[in-house]
């Protein structure tokens, strides 16, 4: 398992932002729903070996990243796109690509061909030389996932990655999705629940700090049938359910 | 975008520690092509020309007149160090600034080493940008035929102040990652160097010496022309500002996000060695005595650095008397024939007259007080030795209401020569002495009447300033400046040695 948490939680004050969360994932597409405040930043941060967790057992790619030079290897092999990408107005979005490559120490020699494959991959290759400050809110996103797959990770976390692309954008990304996920673990942490039933083998449902929902696509949709409950499509309904259910356990309790 | 079909070779061989050096220098590429440094600097520019090189060139052509105003008093750091501190600021700020902490936090390399690539990258803009405006400005001080040699250690000095303020204002913006830390750095790095200027006026010795802008340094009459710049007190300032920058450097690596427990060990006792740095530097600065060439540390002074330049002197000839300047005064050697000619005639075929004349090293007792007698006679042959260090050259003169006058310089060295001449010395000398000067100089073409204000400008002894050209003395000068000439020249042969002596009273002048 290249993910694997056991009653993981993370306090901010008297928040808990992760209440005992437990998860296994190996290769392929993982995709974490849930609404605003769900703690799906906060685990995914956690993932990414930037936020220490309160709680809890956390393992990498096999590794513990509580301590530094299994976290630094960890860190070779993870690729993360942050829900709010800041980004060097000056550089270009090739020496971005490239700055990341060279800070998750790839061989210096390797580097310039992966930053062209991974430029190409999200369809900047026209934008390579392009400051930037010069792009798009769509175009910038992509830079961000460039960087996050340059050192073609073993470990990929991606928090809310098609906000702001078009949806033929979206449509191609959910297809390199898709393609990571054969080799890698990707975990794409979204509120955009097509995303999941467009690429994601496996999905869970956080709501308030907690898992609340564990399966594949296809069992959420289940979930959702004969519910009544709202939404426009399968997934939503069963996302929609689950929630519903959550909320009114967590009351009854 | 596109699904990755043709997908990079996976690299998941054991990095090679000979590619760190490689990384380095490519994050270090970036940074530097990518730096906010070069887009302050035609500002700096601007400022260092009108406030570094523009009133340099007001004071006398020679490198330990020019720099004093922009190397000994700190002018081109003033200039270039605030800035320097507010850019690095800015980019020491960056990543927190930009929301990509977390993103540079989660990869491999140290946090503590991508940051200091980006100060190296500003650091190395700053510095160099510094050096340029000192090597521009130097050689057109070269061009204009400024004598002399530059003052190197305190160039290099400068450059150290440079990368201490780049790492003093990175640390701030590591710290603080806010818009507002570089005007802050900016604003505390003026702050500290207009302090360190104020003090520096007052203290002339002990700590406050390491002050960058202290300008009670090497800056003597003659460093650099007679003696070598001595390296005690720039060693010492280096130290200090080296130090600085270290322990800046260091603490930005103490975080828990800068980088794995050795790193953080490392930039603890990184940090505590630019303390050290600073401190024995401090402690140095305070062991400082001025010597007749500078300012001397004991336990860092190289007697090699006392030895004399060697030089070809200027020479020239006034009255028939040889005359041999330095030559970095070579300029000025017609203005001090000129000046000689008319005493030198007065005097000439008397026993004691020079055999000719030439220039020697100025030695000060202190920073800017307490200066020497300008000439001085004797020796067998008599030579009579000037240390023009100690005047004001004609020309401009930096922190003179006006330029000095050629005449007024002449009358100076004519005054100097006379009281060498009676053996006044550096007093005003006994009433005979006084009354054979005021004659000479009436000789040499300087009114009775002007002689006190003269004497006034030019007063370096003990005693109370001349009063008007009256009295006794004046009275027996008259007497014989109104000899025939032949008649004085004979009066003055028969008795020199008793008025050398101070022997010869009023009453026993002609």
């Amino acid at each position: 398992m290249n993910v694997d948490i056991t009653d993981l939680t993370r306090r901010f004050g008297r928040t808990q932002a992760v209440a005992g969360v437990s998860l296994q994932a190996g290769a392929g597409v993982f995709g974490l729903l849930g609404p605003n405040g769900a703690g799906k930043t906060s685990l995914l941060r956690m993932m990414a070996t930037v936020l220490p967790p309160t709680s809890g057992r956390l393992r990498l790619l096999g590794r513990d990243p509580g301590s530094y030079g299994p976290r630094r290897e960890i860190r070779r092999r993870l690729g993360y796109l942050p829900q709010n990408l800041g980004y060097y107005p000056g550089f270009t979005a090739a020496e971005f690509v490239e700055y990341f490559a060279l800070l998750k120490e790839m061989p210096p020699g390797q580097v310039p061909r992966a930053v062209a494959a991974a430029i190409e991959h999200v369809g900047l290759g026209d934008k390579a030389r392009a400051k930037l400050r010069t792009l798009s809110g769509g175009m910038l996103r992509r830079a961000g996932i460039a960087q996050a797959i340059v050192n073609q990770p073993e470990l990929l976390l991606l928090d809310e990655p098609t906000a702001g692309l078009d949806p033929e954008q979206r449509v191609a990304f959910r297809a390199l999705l898709r393609d990571l996920g054969q080799r890698a673990t990707v975990i794409v942490s979204t509120h955009l629940v097509e995303d999941v039933g467009a690429a994601c083998t496996e999905v869970a449902l956080m709501d308030a700090g907690k898992i609340v929902f564990h399966g594949t696509p296809d069992e959420l949709i289940a979930r959702g049938e004969g519910t009544g409950a709202a939404g426009d499509a399968p997934l939503e309904r069963g996302y929609s359910a689950v929630l519903a259910a959550a909320r009114s356990a967590a009351a009854v309790a | 975008m596109t699904a990755a079909t043709a997908a990079p070779v996976r690299h998941r061989t054991p990095r090679a520690t000979s590619a760190i050096p490689l990384t380095a220098a490519r994050l270090l590429r970036t940074e530097l092509r990518r730096n906010a440094m070069p887009w302050i600097l035609p500002l700096i520019a601007a400022l260092f020309w009108f406030d570094s090189y523009r009133p340099s060139t007001r004071t006398a052509p020679l490198y330990v007149l020019r720099t004093f105003w922009n190397m000994g008093q700190g002018h081109t750091i003033i200039d270039i160090g605030p800035f320097v501190a507010g850019v690095a600021a800015w980019m020491g700020s960056r990543d927190g600034r930009r929301g990509l902490a977390d993103l540079v936090t989660a990869t491999a390399r140290p946090r503590w080493a991508a940051q200091l690539a980006t100060w190296a990258a500003t650091a190395i803009w700053a510095v160099a940008a510094y050096l340029v405006f000192v090597g521009v400005m130097f050689a057109w001080y070269a061009h204009q035929g400024v004598g002399g040699t530059p003052p190197w250690w305190w160039v290099a000095v400068g450059a150290t102040a440079v990368t201490a303020f780049s790492a003093a204002g990175f640390a701030v913006g590591a710290y603080w990652p806010s818009r507002f830390a570089a005007p802050v750095a900016a604003f505390a790095g003026f702050l500290a160097m207009a302090m360190s200027s104020q003090t520096g006026f007052s203290h002339i010795s002990g700590w406050a010496l390491i002050l960058p802008t202290n300008s009670n340094g090497n800056f003597q009459a003659d460093s650099g022309i007679f003696y070598p710049w001595l390296p005690d007190l720039p060693v010492a300032r280096i130290m200090f500002l080296a130090g600085i920058a270290v322990a800046a450097l260091g603490l930005t690596g103490l975080p828990a996000r800068a980088g794995g427990p050795w790193l953080r060990r490392a930039a603890a006792v990184v940090t505590l060695a630019g303390v050290a740095s600073a401190a024995i530097a401090v402690g140095l600065a305070s062991t400082a005595r001025l010597s007749a060439h500078g300012m001397v540390i004991p336990a860092l002074h190289d007697a090699a650095s006392d030895a004399p330049v060697t030089y070809t002197p200027a020479c020239g000839r006034a009255a028939g008397v040889p005359v041999c300047l330095n030559p970095a005064y070579r300029r000025w050697l017609p203005d001090v024939n000129g000046a000689l000619a008319p005493v030198l005639a007065e005097v000439a075929g008397l026993p004691g007259t020079p055999a000719r004349a030439t220039q020697v090293a100025a030695a000060y007792s202190s920073g800017e007080v307490g200066a020497g007698q300008v000439i001085t006679l004797g020796g067998h042959p008599p030579v009579l030795r000037m240390s023009l260090g100690q005047l004001d050259m004609p020309g401009p003169c930096g922190f003179c209401d006006e330029p000095v006058a050629t005449k007024q310089f002449a009358d100076q060295i004519r005054l100097g020569f006379a009281q060498a001449f009676v053996g006044a010395g550096n007093g005003s000398g006994s009433p005979g002495q006084q009354a054979v000067q005021a004659a000479l100089l009436r000789g040499a073409g300087i009114p009775f009447a002007a002689q006190p204000k003269l004497m006034a400008t030019t007063k370096n002894g003990p005693g109370p300033p001349p009063g008007p050209a009256t009295g006794p003395v004046y009275a027996a000068a008259r007497r014989l400046a109104t000899l025939p000439a032949a008649a004085r020249h004979a009066w003055l042969a028969a008795h020199l040695a008793a008025l050398r002596a101070g022997r010869l009273t009023l009453k026993e002048l002609p």
